[in-house]
């Protein structure tokens, strides 16, 4: 039983990351068709704001947890105005090559301009402790990575239904030209769109940072990645499916660690990208996107 | 003979040659100025270009990204390099190999065919699968199937060594059996552009519904395409292990991955020229930074040694490219257009239009 809710915890907190970082693809996805490789550069520089914060002004790890966010949309605003500005509505290939080139310049710029090897960040470590509760020892950043995740998708909810922009990100994931006839400026739409994928990066940040301790210029790559296939499993550009894809890849990578026998243990991420492969095959078009016809979108 | 072939295969002929002669004079330059050091980076130069015109084979004329081709390259170097490696070699080298893998040698011809016949039939495989998914379904399954080949190469370390190296290889290939293989690849690669598959296939990148709705078999002609482009990684996979004499997991991976695909995006990738010269000045570009990346002394000034230098430099020509020139150097047009066009306004247009991305 203990063992039971351990590993349901696991699956639920690495789920519960996944569907953060998916969520700021799917959000920025959905509403100008860019698949932004470039996030996980977005998290990692979170992690880097983390060292200069602390070097520069204060330990305190509430007022660094802040900076992060800060440094996170930041960092997603002005990628959005120097790199994706130039290749909206440019077809899916262009940007998805564009995302992967700014996010090598900035895994480059890392290394160039921090160190090609860890530096030590070890401010939101207090965040991982084992409580013990009755029988069960569970990891207190697990419980906060759960919580805090659902938080994030219930404001997010209620942003996009409540709120006059909120309302127009969703018009626009339907039909952006519309939105732009009401009288959005499509800039500031899409400004926002990035600004609350920078603002996910940020919070997924913080308990990446928690767990690893240190930020290292490549460390972006991996997240972004699962989370890329957790939006694909979902359905890209949809917001429900790309929490549906995170979830259900986290319970996924820890099914398979259970099954799989010790020795087998490199094996886990390719068992979950076949896994992956044999969902598209069953849905091409992911699980919770609906049958789209072929030519209508010109 | 040449009624066999209509006028843009014709066309297609004469613009390999001229591609081919360029190729030709590029090693002639090297046997005659150049120094030996330059022979292993223009066997590099020219495994690249391999695998980026068998890019270009699928890619660009289907229009649809697909980043799995280091995955078949390192399938293709490491069933060559494990079949051609003397048995006694392979006793030290893989000590723990199961079914026998240390216990054979065969002969390089063998090897080669051996390779890149199991590399087809996985490219067959896959593309079955592949040509079912449209657009960003096939790059995704496409990234998956790279995880997942690179993570077995590194945890199958009884057959294939992991991060570490496989070592003993004999040294089969030097660079004049390269060029032949580039240049029949070009050759290859621009008739089957030209040919009537390459013609539908060209024509569903364009528009797939109107393909579709001539007669074209959309699902056909991408798997036609997909398995000649795997034969094409095969290929470079061979001429890597037959060259280096070592191979590890770590060069089949992402960053090769982008290497190469910036390498086309940069051409052009709707065209076979744009593929040879996206290779070429990428490379060139690559080791001019890769020399200033580690601090040389520069007119009497000792420059900093930059580390990531030179993958910056990657990644902003791929953003650049994107943004200023979307359709590459060469957009739609191959070498003999940019002459036809010479002969008619001068030389000033075409060669301004990629000197200046110089």
């Amino acid at each position: 039983m203990d063992y039971a809710i351990q590993q349901t915890l696991n699956a639920l907190s690495f789920g519960a990351e996944y569907a953060l970082i998916a969520l700021g693809l799917a959000i920025v996805f959905s509403i100008m068709g860019l698949v932004n490789f470039a996030h996980g550069e977005v998290v990692a520089f979170g992690g880097y704001s983390m060292v200069i914060t602390a070097t520069l002004l204060t330990s305190n790890p509430w007022i660094i947890m802040v900076g992060v966010m800060f440094a996170c949309v930041l960092t997603a605003v002005v990628l959005e105005r120097v790199a994706f500005r130039t290749v909206r509505g440019a077809d899916l290939t262009t940007g998805l090559l564009t995302a992967f080139g700014v996010s090598i310049v900035l895994q480059n710029l890392f290394l160039l301009l921090g160190s090609p090897r860890a530096m030590a960040a070890t401010q939101f470590i207090f965040l991982d402790k084992t409580l013990t509760i009755g029988t069960i020892r569970v990891s207190s950043l697990q419980i906060y990575e759960t919580l805090a995740t659902f938080v994030a998708i219930v404001v997010l909810m209620l942003f996009l239904r409540k709120t006059p922009l909120g309302i127009a990100m969703r018009a626009a994931a339907l039909d952006f030209e519309m939105v732009r006839l009401c009288g959005f400026r499509a800039n500031r739409v899409i400004a926002g769109a990035f600004a609350i994928s920078g603002l996910l990066a940020g919070l997924a940040c913080i308990f990446i940072m928690a767990r690893r301790g240190s930020v290292q210029p490549h460390m972006g790559f991996d997240p972004v990645l699962v989370a890329f296939v957790a939006c694909v499993i979902g359905g890209f550009g949809s917001l429900p499916g790309a929490v549906l894809g995170g979830f259900l890849l986290g319970i996924a990578e820890v099914t398979i660690l259970i099954i799989l026998p010790q020795s087998a243990g490199g094996l886990s991420s390719a068992a979950v990208f076949f896994l992956v492969a044999l969902v598209l095959i069953w849905r091409p078009d992911g699980i919770l996107s609906p049958a789209r016809e072929k030519g209508d979108k010109i | 003979m040449m009624s066999y072939f209509n006028s843009d295969q014709r066309k297609g002929l004469i613009g390999s040659a001229l591609l081919s002669l360029m190729i030709l004079a590029i090693v002639g330059a090297y046997y005659i100025w150049g120094e030996t050091y330059h022979a292993r980076i223009l066997y590099a130069t020219f495994v690249n270009l391999l695998v980026v015109v068998g890019l270009q084979v699928f890619t660009g004329n289907a229009n649809i990204t697909g980043f799995s081709h280091a995955a078949f390259m390192g399938v293709a170097a490491y069933i060559a390099a494990i079949c051609v490696t003397p048995a006694a070699m392979k006793m030290i080298s893989l000590p723990d190999a199961p079914w026998g893998l240390n216990t054979f040698e065969l002969s390089a011809l063998a090897s080669a065919t051996i390779a890149l016949v199991i590399t087809g039939l996985m490219g067959l495989a896959t593309g079955l699968i592949f040509v079912r998914l449209s657009g960003v379904g096939v790059t995704i399954t496409s990234i998956a199937l790279l995880v997942i080949v690179h993570s077995i190469f590194l945890h199958r370390t009884d057959i294939f060594k992991g991060n570490q190296a496989l070592f003993g290889i004999p040294k089969i290939f030097d660079l004049s059996h390269i060029t032949g293989l580039v240049i029949l690849a070009i050759f290859v690669a621009r008739l089957f552009r030209e040919s009537s598959v390459g013609l539908q296939l060209r024509a569903s990148s364009d528009d797939e519904a109107g393909a579709r709705s001539i007669g074209v078999d959309v699902r056909r002609v991408r798997l036609i395409a997909w398995v000649m482009s795997t034969c094409f990684f095969a290929t470079a996979g061979v001429a890597y292990s037959f060259f280096l004499g070592t191979i590890s997991a770590r060069p089949f991976y992402f960053n090769f991955v982008f290497l190469t695909v910036a390498m086309l995006i940069l051409g052009g990738l709707r065209s076979v020229t744009g593929a040879v010269f996206g290779t070429l000045l990428i490379t060139i570009g690559l080791e001019l930074v890769r020399w200033l990346e580690t601090g040389p002394v520069l007119i009497g000034v000792k420059l900093p040694q930059m580390l990531g230098l030179s993958g910056l430099l990657l990644g902003v020509v791929i953003v650049a490219v994107m943004a200023f020139l979307p359709n590459g150097i060469m957009g739609h047009r191959e070498i003999e257009d940019l002459l036809h066009r010479k002969r008619k306004k001068g030389r000033k247009n075409d060669v301004s239009s990629y000197d200046s991305q110089a």
